[in-house]
């Protein structure tokens, strides 16, 4: 008997196999109580509420979205690339700092980005109260940790014989550092910066969802009062300023060689950090510090959180992880490869966007209308919004691919969907799941929003201990949530590294 | 004439298991012209990058104006200037910011920041980059729009406006014509300044393999299998010589 041999198009399709388990429990959770909620749901997405009023409070609310985004994406792009430098094996060969920092640094930037921004925003609402600058520091403390990665990572790409060159110049070791980073850290920028934009949108509405304010704040309220015709308005404006964003980013290219620009840029790098350093200091001594009293008895406090609930706990996050992201790899491949027609493709494409566009907590609350709270819920609504993102980019790849190949196994008589699967998608099944495995790491973090609505796993315990101020299980949640998420990263790594 | 400025010491250089360079003694007296010879792969490069630093021998002693090179201050250490084989431009600037990396050394951490930003003075570099025969055009084009022989005089020029007395130089004059290369070899070897004013005499080890551009160096050195087989006055050239090392 022939051996089973996986290859890179099997696996992108294998973790499909996890809808067995996962669509036995939904089936069995089905209940009939919100299906009239669920229906009045979509029928308002073609009726949303437009009025005076409602167009001034998405004006406003809008504003506040993009000011939020803006400001956190700024900051976190500038100090992640600042962390990014004195993250990458470059600067400590330059400076001849031992590898001990070198590897302190990273083990601190990697606890830091483990912790989703929805946890840090909770967290911090809880000390500072709901202020507006909340969700820019929220967003911020990830967004550096994570941004410095990608900027590391580009950095330890640049070629030894190019820092030897330059090293042998003998210059003063500051020159010599900004000759071989420059260019990296631009291009880094160009291909990398406006989707952290687009990203730091997406997490203030999230934040919004909890509180923060910003149009995620009006979604969360709307659908609390159940006033669908309201939910819609808001979801379609928002998805008007990301399309909208979209567009602008395309439209938008860096030149920098034009030296006024380079100029601005340069001025823009130095206040936001002076202005950052200076924002810093003033919210340390312009806030009222009561609660961080109870916040410092992290270790202190007694927890009520048994040993065995708590395995639990870990075990429901990973395996809402590893279901989401087997949701997510495998359901793009199969519905574009099953539905490959030109009027398929189009209602995969608006209906991936709106996987995209609506925040997860809100998915989760329209499935809830029929379906009670689980893990196989919550795994299906992390699956959905990140498969909406993973076939977005595996539609994007198999458009610009070459069609040479498919079209050859077509005038050949092989079967349109065969052809599709042979002659196109298999060419993009390892960049693709290379790309999956950047995503899992995302969808680790992401546990903890389903989770904190979901009624599942450590997410649900952190808003359990943070609204009873049990501040040790808060710890002890918080370390547990970081070890999956480095544990994850690592895997996640060699995942990557072996197919890139 | 006879100080000595660059000098191994028994250097052995080991990378994988295989011996690169075996028990090397050499001296480098101020102002002399060295040719390497050798054949490809024999250690030529290993050599040049254990003399300006840039790898460690796994045994033996490096010196550098009688010291050795962790004693050296920045200064010092930049009295050497290295051309290597495959340039090591950076392919992402234009031919000017190349160049004017070379000045880096000799400015401050100001003047690299206004290199990147294109708003340094070029002046400088253009007038090295005309000595290396480099048409204006080519001025202001990133390196990887180049043709081959326009990024080998980007790198002279690069290695020329460091204004170095040592020059360790690995095939200097690959990709370039016949007409072009008597005029950069004089350049190298001649120790001009921008005003092609001649200064004190150039110390230079370059590694060749054309045997007819000899004529201008005062002493051959033949190595192979990271051995040097002979350490020689260019007169003393026979054909033996050569047999043993190719």
């Amino acid at each position: 008997m022939n051996k089973l041999k996986l290859n890179y198009t099997s696996l992108s399709f294998l973790p499909i196999l996890v809808c067995i388990p996962l669509g036995y429990q939904l089936i069995n959770n089905i209940h009939f109580g919100g299906f009239k909620l669920f229906q009045e749901f979509l029928i308002s997405a073609f009726n949303p509420k437009i009025d005076n009023e409602i167009i001034i409070t998405v004006i406003n609310r809008l504003n506040e979205t993009i000011l939020i985004g803006f400001f956190s994406w700024l900051v976190s792009i500038i100090f992640g690339a600042i962390f990014g430098i004195i993250s990458s094996n470059i600067f400590y060969k330059i400076f001849n700092i031992p590898i001990f920092f070198y590897r302190i640094i990273r083990f601190f930037l990697t606890i830091i980005r483990s912790i989703h921004e929805v946890v840090w925003g909770i967290l911090l609402m809880q000390i500072y109260g709901i202020n507006f600058s909340i969700g820019i520091i929220a967003i911020c403390i990830p967004y550096i940790a994570v941004n410095s990665k990608v900027f590391a990572e580009q950095l330890e790409t640049i070629d030894y014989k190019r820092f030897e060159s330059i090293n042998q110049i003998n210059a003063p070791k500051l020159s010599s550092l900004l000759t071989i980073v420059w260019n990296p850290i631009i291009n880094t920028f160009k291909n990398f910066g406006l989707y952290r934009l687009e990203c730091s949108i997406r997490s203030t509405v999230i934040l919004g969802l909890f509180g923060i304010g910003g149009i995620g704040t009006s979604i969360f309220l709307s659908f609390q009062t159940l006033n669908f015709r309201e939910l819609w308005s808001y979801l379609w404006s928002l998805a008007i300023l990301i399309i909208l964003s979209g567009l602008i980013f395309k439209k938008i290219k860096f030149n920098n060689t034009n030296k006024i620009l380079s100029i601005f840029f340069i001025a823009v790098f130095f206040i936001t950090i002076l202005s950052s350093f200076s924002y810093f200091l003033y919210f340390i001594f312009n806030n009222n510090f009561e609660n961080f009293n109870s916040v410092s008895s992290l270790f202190k406090s007694s927890s009520d959180l048994g040993l065995f609930d708590f395995l639990k706990l870990i075990l429901e996050t990973i395996i809402l992880s590893l279901l989401s992201t087997g949701i997510a790899i495998s359901l793009p491949p199969v519905v574009i490869g099953i539905f490959n027609n030109n009027t398929s493709k189009i209602f995969i494409k608006i209906f991936a966007f709106l996987l995209r566009l609506i925040p997860t907590p809100v998915i989760l609350l329209i499935l809830l209308t029929f379906n009670n709270p689980s893990l196989s819920l919550a795994a299906l609504t992390l699956g959905l919004h990140n498969a909406g993102i993973t076939s977005k980019l595996l539609f994007t790849n198999l458009e610009s691919q070459e069609r040479r190949n498919y079209i050859a196994m077509k005038s050949l008589g092989i079967s349109k969907k065969t052809s599709w699967l042979l002659g196109l998608f298999s060419q993009q099944a390892k960049s693709y799941l290379a790309y999956c495995a950047y995503r899992s790491d995302i969808i680790i973090r992401e546990t903890a929003i389903v989770g904190v609505i979901g009624s599942v796993g450590l997410g649900w315990q952190l808003q359990e201990s943070l609204s009873s101020f049990a501040w040790q299980e808060v710890t002890i949640v918080l370390i547990a949530y970081s070890s999956i998420a480095i544990v994850g990263e690592l895997i996640n790594g060699k995942i990557k590294n072996s197919l890139t | 004439m006879n100080n000595t400025l660059l000098e191994l010491k028994n250097i052995s250089y080991k990378y994988k298991n295989n011996l690169i360079l075996n028990k090397v003694n050499l001296k480098i007296n101020s102002g002399e012209k060295i040719a390497l010879l050798g054949k490809s792969g024999s250690g030529k490069t290993t050599l040049i990058s254990v003399l300006n630093g840039s790898i460690k021998p796994t045994q033996g002693e490096v010196k550098l104006f009688n010291k050795s090179f962790e004693e050296l201050d920045r200064k010092q250490k930049s009295k050497i200037t290295t051309i290597w084989q495959d340039l090591r431009l950076i392919e992402d600037l234009s031919a000017e910011q190349n160049v004017n990396c070379g000045l880096l050394a000799e400015n401050n951490f100001y003047f690299a920041f206004k290199n990147l930003l294109n708003i340094s003075s070029f002046k400088k570099a253009h007038k090295y980059m005309q000595l290396c025969r480099l048409h204006d055009s080519v001025y202001d084009k990133k390196i990887r729009k180049l043709s081959g022989g326009q990024k080998q005089r980007v790198a002279i020029a690069r290695s020329l406006i460091q204004g170095s007395n040592i020059l360790l130089a690995d095939e200097p004059f690959n990709n370039l014509d016949p007409k072009l290369i008597t005029t950069i070899k004089n350049l190298l070897l001649e120790n001009v300044d921008k005003n092609n004013t001649k200064k004190s005499p150039k110390t230079a080890l370059v590694a060749l393999h054309r045997l007819d551009l000899l004529k201008d160096f005062d002493k051959v050195i033949g190595i192979r299998d990271g051995k040097i087989f002979f350490n020689i006055k260019r007169n003393n050239l026979k054909k033996l010589h050569l047999d043993k090392i190719f």
